[in-house]
């Protein structure tokens, strides 16, 4: 299985990055000023898709940006063929994994259309105000962009937040519109991390092509035992992923993932997250800390092998479980039915896969652990993913029996990720242990400072 | 990637419940000493270094006599604790100022060689208003992939 063998990185994959780094220069530089180069880029890209259903409109877009017009679909166009490309190489590096690891592909669980709620009228509406400010960022350049240009999308962005049904929209919105903030304005040219900057564009103007339809669900039934997280946050909203095995009657354990979230402020951070989530997923905080299996009734799976988070369905069991043997188990040869990104979400940065090492497997090179040695080879950890948080540390990986992490793609290598540390103890380390003890002290804390001013403020506003 | 600052102490929230680098100005909410209920609407301006303290209903503080008074000097402390001295040095354009000497906020009201400006308290206060909407929002348990790309 050598996890070794992802030294190198499939030629398709390379020539593809080049592809949308040259088409990223012209969003540096902006769509209303494109040079003879920038055109080229353009028609190269065009040419990469010829013969594909993307050829017809991707050639009006280019056509059209040469004259000029800027309209939204021609954006549009150009955000799905950036979109498609990582969705190649997406497709392209987990089939790489998945060869190294012998493991089958992961896929969708096919699921009959569940009815469920459309978004309402206004989301339309407000979805096309944010394709409209998304083209303004194209049009003047991610170098050009001046602080004045991006304040008004503020209060669009507020309506979005006061909207349910375009939560993952807020998420992401307000995610990137804190870090232009962040960089503008700055004195001089400040430097613009443009591959990630036209990443978050990207997904924003595709997220934003059509409200968002209802996902196809089943209802599940059984444990739920979570063996291994990962925090994601940026300023205004934390998530915390967890990874568990999932047993339903009568079928072989499965790997899922569940996700709670919160909205938040810059001063809220660590024991403060405990609050915030506790509010959503305190019985999976609960579960997480005591290293306790959740009996789930009713709560609904996606396709993704996204379990969607219900406090009223599940219930804490009493039982101390031996995570780490339960991962090593549900990991040695995990079934095609595991998480896995929706086909228009496909990007390298979303790839997770998995993988169990048992503490024979790897040892620790140096204190700040930057790389793992498998047996006798070098690979590189993903140590800028590492949390700031003291559940799980670097130090935690020296002497430790096993550990489960993501392998993930990022920078143009592959790394591992350790989500969750054996050390032998009845609990392994992993994030969020530390949040169920918090959530009684952060009561009285920051959050809830806040929460009584906007308690107070907010009601005298409306 | 772009972390979070690790902040030398905590944030006085109960005192300076909100403070940014906002449309040219580092501007924020202080709360009143002696009344839980009034709370203090300050700013200092980047480039002029002209600076304001009112109540959110517009009336000038008291302490304000022609230099910054004592609310401004917390704003300036919580701002710099939670941008970090070399951002706000940047921000309001204070060239003289050298962000490695700085220990606390205080310390750059030298610099600032502006006077009392008035804006209208409005403007900032529903800044903060807009703030709080993030901790009013209904938590969610769906899933959030594009949150891949904001890892600590």
């Amino acid at each position: 299985m050598p996890l070794t063998d992802l030294k190198s990185v499939p030629e398709p994959v390379v020539h593809t990055a080049e592809l949308v780094a040259r088409l990223d220069e012209v969003f540096e530089s902006g769509f209303g000023r494109l040079s003879s180069a920038n055109l080229q880029t353009l028609a190269s890209l065009a040419a990469s898709f010829a013969g594909t259903p993307l050829a017809e409109p991707l050639d009006a877009a280019i056509a059209g940006l040469g004259r000029s017009e800027f309209v939204d679909r021609h954006f549009a166009a150009i955000a799905a063929a950036r979109a498609a490309a990582h969705g190649a190489m997406h497709d392209a590096l987990v089939a790489q994994a998945c060869a190294a690891l012998s493991r089958p592909r992961p896929e969708l669980e096919a699921l009959a259309d569940t009815p469920g709620q459309a978004a309402p009228p206004r989301a339309a509406v407000l979805l096309e105000s944010v394709r409209q400010w998304l083209m303004e960022l194209a049009i003047a350049g991610f170098a050009n962009l001046e602080v004045g240009a991006l304040l008004p999308f503020q209060a669009t962005l507020d309506a979005i937040m006061a909207e349910p049904a375009l939560v993952r929209h807020a998420a992401l919105l307000s995610g990137f519109l804190d870090e232009l903030l962040t960089v503008f304005p700055a004195h001089g040219k400040p430097e613009v991390p443009r591959l990630r900057w036209v990443d978050l564009w990207t997904r924003s103007m595709v997220l934003s092509l059509a409200p968002p339809a209802p996902a196809a669900t089943r209802e599940v039934k059984g444990e739920l035992r979570v063996f291994a997280t990962d925090l994601r946050q940026h300023d205004h909203v934390v998530s915390l992923v967890a990874f568990g095995a999932l047993h339903e009657p009568g079928k072989p354990p499965r790997v899922v993932r569940t996700c709670v979230s919160a909205f938040k402020v810059d001063v809220l951070q660590g024991e403060d997250f405990a609050g915030l989530l506790g509010e959503v997923g305190g019985k999976l905080l609960e579960a997480i800390a005591g290293g306790q299996g959740v009996k789930i009734s009713g709560m609904l799976l996606q396709a993704t092998g996204d379990l969607l988070w219900q406090e009223a369905r599940a219930e804490v069991l009493p039982a101390k479980l031996k995570l780490a043997e339960e991962a090593a188990a549900v990991l040695a040869s995990p079934t095609a039915l595991r998480p896995s990104a929706r086909p228009e979400d496909r990007h390298p940065a979303l790839i997770e896969e998995l993988v169990w090492l048992p503490g024979d497997g790897y040892s620790a090179a140096g204190k700040e652990v930057r790389e793992l040695s498998l047996k006798g080879e070098s690979f590189a950890v993903a140590s800028e993913r590492w949390p700031s948080s003291d559940d799980l540390l670097p130090a935690d990986v020296a002497g430790s029996k096993g550990l489960v992490a993501l392998l993930r793609f990022d920078g143009g290598r592959w790394s591992l990720q350790p989500v969750m540390i054996d050390k032998g103890k009845p609990l392994p380390r992993l994030v969020g242990t530390s949040l169920q003890a918090a959530r009684a002290k952060a009561r009285g804390g920051n959050l809830g400072t806040l929460k009584e001013r906007a308690g107070k403020l907010l009601r005298k506003k409306s | 990637m772009i972390r979070p600052r690790v902040l030398p102490r905590p944030r006085k929230v109960q005192k300076v419940p909100f403070v940014e680098l906002y449309a040219g100005r580092l501007q924020g909410v202080v709360s009143s000493g002696s009344d839980e209920e009034r709370v203090y609407v300050s700013y200092f301006e980047a480039g002029t270094g002209n600076f304001y303290c009112s109540t959110n209903n517009n009336r000038p503080c008291g302490g304000l006599r022609g230099s910054p008074c004592k609310h401004l000097v917390e704003l300036l402390n919580e701002g710099v604790l939670q941008y970090g001295p070399a951002r706000v040095i940047a921000y309001l354009g204070l060239q003289q100022a050298e962000p490695d000497k700085v220990r606390a906020g205080g310390e750059l009201l030298r610099f600032i060689k502006g006077g009392p400006h008035k804006v209208e308290a409005g403007m900032v206060f529903s800044r903060f208003l807009t703030y709080l909407q993030y901790v009013s929002v209904a938590p969610t348990g769906v899933p959030l992939p594009d949150m891949a790309w904001f890892v600590r």
